[in-house]
């Protein structure tokens, strides 16, 4: 059997609020599986059912094989988790947390601290690894606390990684060398579930991808499947401070449009390039918008289109999809 | 010694660590944990157990050698109960909140070692206190100990046991906040409306009744009965329905720590 993880029609309500609603998600050995999603999707919810912290309504978990919902102890020794709370490692330098977790893991001492050693250094975080975690955040910075955590999950070999959010709070440079570290993570034969709501880091890293919204799986398949096979290019339109996208009325029609803050991100063939620029440099002149960009179509208005309703209630940035 | 020869790698398979290495490693985590909060901890112990004996003390003019000696043997108790109900629920109420009491429960380890694992380390923050107490009272009330080691030790693991244990199930049928809320309130209960350094005669018989049941005057009796052997007997009834409070506050815990909501 090639799935590490496999989810058939799992259900979980919170009183009256349906949190995973029949959500279906396999994961294969060697490859790196982006959820997707934004705050309140139900990905916590399927996360925590998977290492046996919740109690699934209805549907099946296996892990490797293992009936998870009948024996999480089992499903949770073939499962490693990096959280999107801090791991906590008050008191603790990154060199010993590190190479508690890989001795947790079934490592033995001198692998532990070997493989502690190699991870740090292929995350850059050398400079703190003998530097106390102090209470309260203080001793390490945030960023460095997060790598800890993500090398703890890592170092040993387990059949299914889990990891929530892992580049929060990494600086650029490390958050490279981090998804270098999936990549290699899975090619050694595990399966990664990487749960995250920014997509443009997912569609580099990942796969495959499955999108869930209000609980449910709304797309899944590789990036260039969902990102559409056929020759479509966007356009994007940023108007003034205090303009309002929605009111520009494109001349063609949009495969997909959806309005983002000052953002209006319109999906058309690229047949219709040519008449587009012409447009959008003609508006721009007239001052419809502040500037324009041409690219080719990503997984973004893909991911604020089927994500739609969440996202009108979550503040300041304001998506809402026309057409 | 060469670092290059390392075993190689174990495949991708579950893992299966012995109990005893597990609660090892756990130990050192949770310790490592507490280890900063550790030397503020041994503070307010000394200052409570100052506060409880000398404080105390001035509450009673011309204070006679036995109710002096009522007064600190009644202390270390107060000390080791207040770690458990108080300073318990607290932390892991904290845990609760900042998400690494899930974190711990999703290793791959046995759920009852994580407790055992961090009943330990409670423990070790716990017993400086009874020191502190002891070393206080003999200062200065110097109190005629008479020490039954057998009785001493065993009522201190199980004071300690039973109030962390309860702590914890307090921490885990509650929500944090109330948790924490009532950890404040036990305080109280703990410090004034406890038989703990004035005898239970002086209460209303009903609060009589219902110390009898509950742990806490039960502990400070046992603990007695070991620091002064030769004016307090050993009652094995409390001793029993000290042990019945830890058996209870272990079965929440446990339930608490393997239930899936």
């Amino acid at each position: 059997m090639n799935a590490v993880l496999q989810v058939n029609g799992l259900t979980k309500s919170y009183g009256s609020v349906v949190a995973n609603d029949g959500v279906d998600l396999v994961v294969n050995r060697g490859e790196v599986v982006g959820l997707l999603g934004h705050n309140g999707a139900g990905k916590t919810t399927l996360v925590l059912q998977v290492i046996g912290l919740l109690m699934p309504d209805a549907g099946t978990i296996h892990v490797d094989a293992v009936d998870a919902v009948a024996d999480p102890a089992a499903a949770r020794r073939r499962v490693a988790l990096m959280a999107q709370a801090q791991t906590p490692i008050d008191g603790l330098t990154p060199r010993t947390a590190v190479a508690l977790a890989a001795r947790l893991r079934g490592l033995d001492k001198r692998r532990a601290r070997h493989e502690a050693e190699r991870i740090a250094a292929e995350l850059a975080i050398e400079p703190w690894l003998d530097r106390r975690a102090g209470p309260e955040g203080t001793g390490l910075s945030g960023g460095v606390r997060r790598l800890t955590g993500f090398a703890m999950a890592t170092v040993a070999p387990t059949p299914l990684v889990i990891l929530d959010e892992p580049t929060n709070d990494v600086d650029p440079a490390r958050r490279r060398r981090l998804w270098e570290l999936v990549r290699r993570v899975a090619d050694r034969g595990a399966g990664v579930l990487l749960v995250t709501h920014n997509v443009s880091e997912a569609e580099r890293a990942v796969d495959r991808l499955v999108i869930m919204d209000e609980g449910r799986v709304v797309a899944a398949g590789t990036p260039q499947q969902l990102r559409g096979t056929e020759d479509h290019l966007r356009l994007e339109l940023i108007v003034e401070p205090e303009g309002d996208p929605s009111r520009i009325v494109p001349p063609f029609a949009c495969l997909r449009d959806v309005v983002v803050g000052r953002r209006r991100l319109l999906t058309f063939p690229a047949a219709e390039a040519e008449r587009a620029i012409q447009w959008a440099a003609a508006s721009r002149s007239r001052g419809a918008f502040e500037s324009f960009a041409l690219t080719p179509t990503s997984l973004e208005e893909l991911y604020l289109e089927l994500t739609e309703s969440k996202s009108q209630a979550s503040g300041p940035e304001e998506v809402a999809t026309r057409g | 010694m060469d670092d290059k020869r390392t075993p190689p790698a174990p495949a991708l398979e579950e893992v299966r660590l012995p109990h005893l290495t597990a609660y090892r490693l756990l130990v050192k985590w949770q310790a490592a944990g507490m280890g900063a909060m550790l030397p503020l901890v041994m503070v307010v112990q000394a200052m409570l157990a100052v506060g409880l004996i000398v404080g105390f003390g001035f509450l009673i003019p011309g204070i006679d050698r036995e109710t002096a000696t009522f007064l600190s043997t009644g202390a270390p108790t107060t000390l080791l109960v207040i770690i458990g109900l108080v300073m318990v629920p607290q932390a892991v109420a904290t845990a609760r909140n900042n998400g690494s009491w899930n974190y711990l429960r999703s290793l791959p380890v046995p759920r009852p070692l994580l407790l055992l694992s961090d009943l330990t380390v409670w423990l070790a923050v716990a017993l400086p206190g009874l020191v502190m107490a002891l070393l206080t009272a003999w200062l200065r009330f110097d109190v005629p100990f008479s020490f039954n080691w057998p009785v001493l030790v065993g009522a201190a693991f199980l004071t300690v046991l039973m109030a962390t244990s309860v702590g914890y199930a307090i921490a885990v049928s509650l929500p944090p906040l109330l948790a924490q809320l009532a950890s404040q309130v036990l305080v109280f209960f703990v410090l004034l409306f406890s038989p703990l350094t004035f005898p239970a005669e002086q209460l209303p018989v009903w609060f009589q009744q219902v110390h009898s049941v509950l742990p806490i005057q039960r502990a400070g009796d046992a603990l007695r009965a070991g620091l002064v052997a030769d004016q307090y007997p050993f009652e094995p009834v409390g001793m029993a329905i000290l042990g019945g409070w830890c058996l209870a506050g272990l079965a929440i815990t446990l339930r608490a720590l393997t239930r899936r909501r």
